[in-house]
């Protein structure tokens, strides 16, 4: 009985030692396609992960996340002014809704938190193609 | 060479000349006329925000509106910045957009950060959640959209800086500049 309770708080000891080596979710990092390459954004792409729209956005599994980012190339092509006719937003969703900021801009890196959009807690980083063509993105998010 | 060909010579000479200067400028915003007279106040630290592609250390306040911050910001490769962020922690902005070719420019007079939300699942139709933007000199208000055109709410720009306390109700699509005589001057796609 003695030696049983000695393997059990053994275990349990390992275990909690483990749990505080693993990284925490504050490390946590979402892409997409990668996080070292562009994708295509369009009215059929889809990460098939239960997002808020079946088809025409990408999103993470939920976390608490510090940020999420966009990278948006000049594809299909851009005017003198860094714009492209490719319209994506991109922000959080949970249950209820969907929040975000829109642009049309190429050759451009967005930034946007959580409390920027008014939300909290466990989220989806989302892009979220809304009209025009395809858009040729990076998503990320940290957590 | 005679002078009809001389002046034929000169004539392609210059169109060559103006061709190449618009090739090489690439509609560059810092080569139009379009300006953002609002300079902002001394410079500021920036922190708080973990932005690989854009590293940011510093920045000014453009102007503080409806409880939300409005900064110019440099990333630290010079390329130019705008962010915004809550009026409670100065400094520290939650959005930051970075984009080539800087702001303004003729094409872009306005760069909307405003929010947008949807509860719909089977509609891309989408709400004001809350406005907030940067628009060039010379740009008096900018009016948010319904889908048939009509103007949803008009929001005055001060300082370059443009803020509304509420929001209509409703779907926007989209938003366009107007000068001090309400003529059009630019609508977004």
């Amino acid at each position: 009985m003695k030696r049983t309770a000695i393997c059990v708080i053994a275990c349990a000891c390992v275990a909690a030692v483990a749990a505080l080596a693993r990284p925490s979710s504050a490390s946590a990092g979402w892409c997409w396609p990668s996080c070292s390459s562009y994708g295509y954004l369009g009215p059929s792409t889809s990460t098939y992960t239960g997002c808020w729209f079946s088809s025409g956005e990408v999103c993470s599994y939920y976390d608490s996340w510090f940020n999420v980012g966009l990278a948006k190339t000049c594809y299909p092509g851009c005017d003198w002014n860094y714009n492209t006719t490719g319209v994506v937003l991109f922000g959080f969703e949970n249950h209820d809704r969907i929040r975000g900021r829109f642009t049309v801009k190429g050759a451009v890196t967005l930034y946007v938190r959580p409390s920027e959009v008014s939300m909290s807690g466990l989220l989806r980083a989302q892009a979220t193609w809304y009209s025009g063509p395809a858009s040729q993105v990076n998503a990320a998010a940290i957590g | 060479m005679n002078t009809r060909l001389k002046l034929v010579l000169a004539l392609c000479l210059v169109g060559a000349a103006v061709g190449a200067g618009v090739v090489v400028t690439h509609g560059d915003a810092s080569r139009d006329r379009t300006a953002l007279s609002n300079q902002g106040g001394p410079t500021i630290a920036i922190q708080g925000l973990s932005m690989k592609r854009a590293p940011i250390r510093s920045g000014h306040l453009l102007a503080i509106r409806h409880g939300r911050a409005f900064y110019r910001l440099a990333a630290v490769n010079g390329n130019p910045c705008f962010g915004v962020g809550s009026a409670t922690d100065v400094g520290s902005p939650g959005s930051v957009i970075c984009a080539k070719g800087g702001f303004p420019s003729g094409g872009n007079p306005v760069l909307d950060l405003s929010v947008y939300e949807s509860s719909r699942h089977d509609l891309k139709e989408f709400e004001l959640f809350r406005i907030e933007g940067f628009a060039a000199d010379g740009v008096a208000a900018v009016q948010f959209l319904r889908p048939n055109g009509d103007v949803a709410l008009t929001v005055p720009v001060a300082g370059n800086v443009y803020s509304a306390a509420s929001v209509p109700k409703g779907p926007i699509a989209g938003f366009a500049a107007v000068d001090n005589s309400g003529k059009r001057l630019w609508r977004s796609p």
